[in-house]
């Protein structure tokens, strides 16, 4: 029961960044590999600021989401001057030099060997310790997330993303802002980025540089590729689908040094076959 | 002399990254699919040289016959990922998001094959060291440096003066009318990849010699590499080849100042902060 | 002398060398269909993009209605009243054809994430609005039946009067028309030029690339003839299609 809880919990944790990299990706038509550094900062805050007693969860979720929005605004701005492929590159370098700070500022990271002891989440004084709470917040955290994600997108604003990323030049014609529409969904990318990061270093209780690089962006794009992009469906399907995935393979007889490579290579198959057969997902839209 | 050294290893390593970035350059600027599958094949090469040598063979058959391998490997890729993207009108993201799923796969092949953890070549001509005005040389870096340089001229030969390369460079610059005019663009776009993971897959096992083996490496290889690409100009073999080396030496200077882990960071930095003030690169046309 | 409606004047412009603008001026009177017309290549998209900011010319200056536009980006230009299409339509192809005209609707509620997240009810409301403004737009340029429709399924003509549509919904009062008929004949081009008429009657004034003499003759009060990005002469259609020598620019290399 306990394994399946903290199965749903970091299922209902990566629909939150799902949700991000679903809104730049797919939505806004951004092509970003640097949502795990994002995630990656948002859990160090709240890990900082925890473990330092520097302030409460709550706040310290509000000060997670607030840095990430800022980050991801800074880091998306490239995006908004700098056409496609270019920003493919930028948007790989800040991942890797994401990943470089998170090992090397040993002063407020712990460096490789990351950051244990972080205490646990608590909402006006009550302390969420046991599996069954953290899953209730969770949830709940990630249906909020749906919702502000649905209601955006079924709005005027999303209509103006979406037409953003068919034509530029068209919606700069008919008098709409089209930069800052861009660095409004980088911002609510951010935002989402922060609180799951938030939840996911109170969750584990311990967080290392290997959760948020190179490889979480591609398990990220995994999942809202193979969920289906686009779509709110797809955001929460990609997730639920791929974290079941290395628990089916523990039922497979492979050596633990192994289990890593084989996951992560399944997760580089998925895409290409996705990309290859059924680049719309299971519940999305054709990318 | 520290300075010396770091200068001489800046430039070592840059022309190893140069083959990567030159070699990389000729597939985007040709198929215009930002092949970052490149430093999947990359590795591969590295490790496949390991193999045969442990099979007994002398490195100079890895040497030679691993390109050639490379080559098939770069016209399956073309073949069976790049070309039915392509024919189902796969949008460019889509095509970079299969590219990437791709180089996952390979990498971790790697580690699940061989081994996750550093790799070294068991032969000894490889630490073999000369000292050259007071900068330590092992056999490894000089022959990086030659059969780089070799590697550059060659290239810069081949697609300025004979047929096989006049036809990639009108295929790139319009393969619609190649199209037209009977040049098969499918058919260059194989050629390409095969040359360029022949290209790379050289440095791949000469920084192999002399660091060893590692499978996840290459990504920021490659990435370095893109980075001089776009600076030095899209297309331009010439400034992918200088800019690479430019950025290793500095990379390597900047040890003086400060702790190494930081200069690839530092180097990204430097990148973006260049793309937001000149976002088309450094010598792009008008 | 009272101001003119639209005054180009003196634009100039470089791509690389080849000079695209020369010297460009003409100014254009209110509720009026201006035809600006020339031979391929003489600057007439070059013209629009630079009074709708799409491109910033060397020299010279724009005034409309007595303001500069100069240096402003597109979107303050479309609030100042002045709107554009393009030569090759634009359109948002995966997007109904409701959603290309309420896209171009200014001032909605719920354009910002926040607002839409917030205040979702009246972000509903709004879109509503925005929804039954679009389509009585759709049925007046005589799309009302297609509102739902996916925009790539629509025949070339429709797609040329959604283009229009989507003009309209910006609400401006000058309307630069990119060749809104090239390419149309027999019934749908008739359509569109009856729609142009209908447009000057409700007070709309138009300035219109275009490169067929009958549609000319047919609605434009004034033209405009471009060639080599300077303006060789303006007047009345039947004036300049009398000029043997604009005739032989127009006509010269085709002969
Ligand atoms: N962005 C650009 N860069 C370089 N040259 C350009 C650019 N835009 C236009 N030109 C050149 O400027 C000249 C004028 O182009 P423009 O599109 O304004 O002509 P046009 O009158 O609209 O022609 P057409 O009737 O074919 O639409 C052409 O020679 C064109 O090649
Ligand atoms: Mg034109």
């Amino acid at each position: 029961m306990e394994y399946f809880y903290s199965y749903l919990i970091l299922a209902s944790i990566f629909v939150v960044l799902g949700l991000a990299t679903n809104l730049l990706v797919g939505i806004a038509g951004i092509f970003s590999v640097s949502q795990a550094a994002i995630f990656g900062v948002g859990a160090y805050v709240t890990a900082y600021c925890l473990v330092n007693e520097v302030m409460g969860f709550l706040p310290a979720v509000a000060c997670a989401a607030g840095a990430c929005l800022l980050l991801n605004i800074v880091i998306t701005l490239p995006a908004l001057r700098v056409a496609g492929d270019y920003f493919v590159v930028t948007s790989f370098g800040i991942q890797l030099l994401a990943t470089a700070a998170f090992l090397n500022w040993n002063g407020a990271t712990g460096g490789a060997s990351g950051m244990a002891a972080i205490p646990p989440a608590d909402l006006f004084g009550y302390a969420i310790e046991d599996t069954g709470s953290m899953l209730l917040l969770c949830v709940a955290a990630m249906l909020l997330c749906c919702l502000a994600f649905y209601l955006a997108m079924n709005s005027p604003y999303g209509r103006l993303l979406r037409a953003i990323r068919e034509d530029e030049l068209a919606v700069a014609a008919s008098g709409k802002p089209v930069i800052p529409a861009k660095a409004a969904a980088a911002a609510l990318a951010g935002v989402f980025g922060g609180v799951a990061g938030s939840l996911y270093a109170t969750f584990l209780s311990f967080i290392d540089p290997s959760s948020f690089d190179l490889n979480a962006s591609v398990l990220l794009l995994s999942m809202v590729v193979v969920g289906g992009a686009r779509t709110l469906a797809g955001s929460i399907i990609g997730p639920f689908v791929l974290l079941a995935l290395p628990q089916v393979l523990t039922m497979v007889e492979i050596p633990s040094t192994m289990a890593a490579g084989v996951r992560q290579g399944l997760y580089g198959a998925l895409l290409i076959a996705f990309m290859l057969f059924r680049p719309q997902g299971l519940a999305g839209q054709k990318l | 002399m520290l300075l010396l050294q770091l200068l001489v290893n800046g430039l070592v390593t840059g022309c190893a990254l140069g083959v990567v970035a030159f070699s990389f350059s000729l597939v985007y600027s040709t198929t215009k699919i930002f092949h970052v599958a490149h430093a999947g094949v990359y590795t591969l090469a590295g490790y496949l040289a390991w193999s045969l040598a442990r099979a007994g063979m002398p490195d100079i058959v890895g040497l030679i016959v691993v390109p050639v391998v490379c080559a098939g490997f770069g016209v399956v890729i073309q073949r069976l990922l790049y070309d039915p993207l392509a024919q189902r009108r796969a949008t460019h993201l889509v095509v970079l998001i299969a590219s990437l799923g791709l180089l996952a796969i390979v990498q971790n092949a790697i580690a699940v094959l061989w081994s996750p953890d550093i790799l070294h070549f068991d032969s000894t001509w490889r630490v073999q060291t000369i000292k050259l005005v007071g900068v330590t040389l092992n056999y490894a870096q000089i022959a990086t440096v030659v059969v780089s340089v070799a590697l550059y001229g060659a290239t810069l030969f081949a697609t300025r003066h004979t047929g096989i390369g006049k036809r990639i460079r009108a295929v790139a610059s319009n393969p619609f009318l190649a199209e037209l005019t009977r040049l098969h663009p499918r058919r260059t776009y194989a050629m390409v990849m095969a040359l360029a993971s022949a290209l790379v897959a050289v440095p791949g096992m000469l920084v192999g010699f002399d660091l060893g083996l590692q499978p996840y490496t290459g990504t920021t290889v490659l990435l370095t590499g893109t980075v001089a690409v776009i600076a030095g100009g899209v297309g331009s073999l010439t400034g992918a080849f200088l800019v690479s080396i430019v950025v290793t030496v500095l990379q390597n200077l900047s040890l003086l100042v400060m702790p190494g882990q930081w200069s690839v960071g530092i180097t990204f930095l430097i990148f973006v902060a260049f793309m937001l003030v000149r976002p088309r690169g450094l010598f792009a046309a008008a | 002398m009272t101001v003119p409606f639209l005054q180009v004047s003196g634009l100039n412009k470089n791509f690389g060398g080849l000079q695209a603008l020369r010297d460009c001026s003409f100014a254009i009177e209110k509720g009026r269909i201006t035809c600006l017309v020339g031979p391929n290549g003489a600057g007439k998209t070059t013209v629009f993009n630079a009074i709708t900011g799409f491109l910033r010319p060397e020299s010279g200056s724009v005034q409309f209605q007595g303001r500069s536009l100069d240096r402003l980006p597109p979107r303050a230009i479309v609030r100042s009243g002045i709107a554009r299409s393009f030569q090759n339509l634009r359109l948002y192809a995966d997007m109904t054809v409701l959603e290309n005209v309420t896209s171009a609707l200014p001032g909605q509620f719920g354009e910002q994430p926040l607002s839409a997240i917030f205040r979702p009810f009246r972000t509903a409301r709004a879109m509503r609005q925005a929804n039954e403004q679009a389509a009585g737009i759709l049925e007046h340029v005589g799309l009302g039946d297609q509102a739902r429709v996916w925009t790539r399924n629509l025949s070339y003509g429709e797609q040329k009067l959604l283009c229009i549509a989507r003009l309209l919904a910006t609400g401006a009062d000058l309307l630069l028309l990119d060749e809104p008929t090239s390419g149309l004949s027999g019934e749908a081009l008739d359509r569109v030029m009856a729609l142009l008429r209908r447009l000057q009657a409700e007070g709309k004034s138009q300035l219109v690339v275009e490169h067929n003499t009958r549609v000319v003759m047919a609605i434009a009060d004034e033209v405009v003839f471009l060639h080599g990005g300077h303006v060789l002469a303006q007047g009345s259609p039947a004036e300049i299609t009398a000029d043997p020598a604009l005739a032989e620019i127009y006509f010269g290399g085709a002969l």
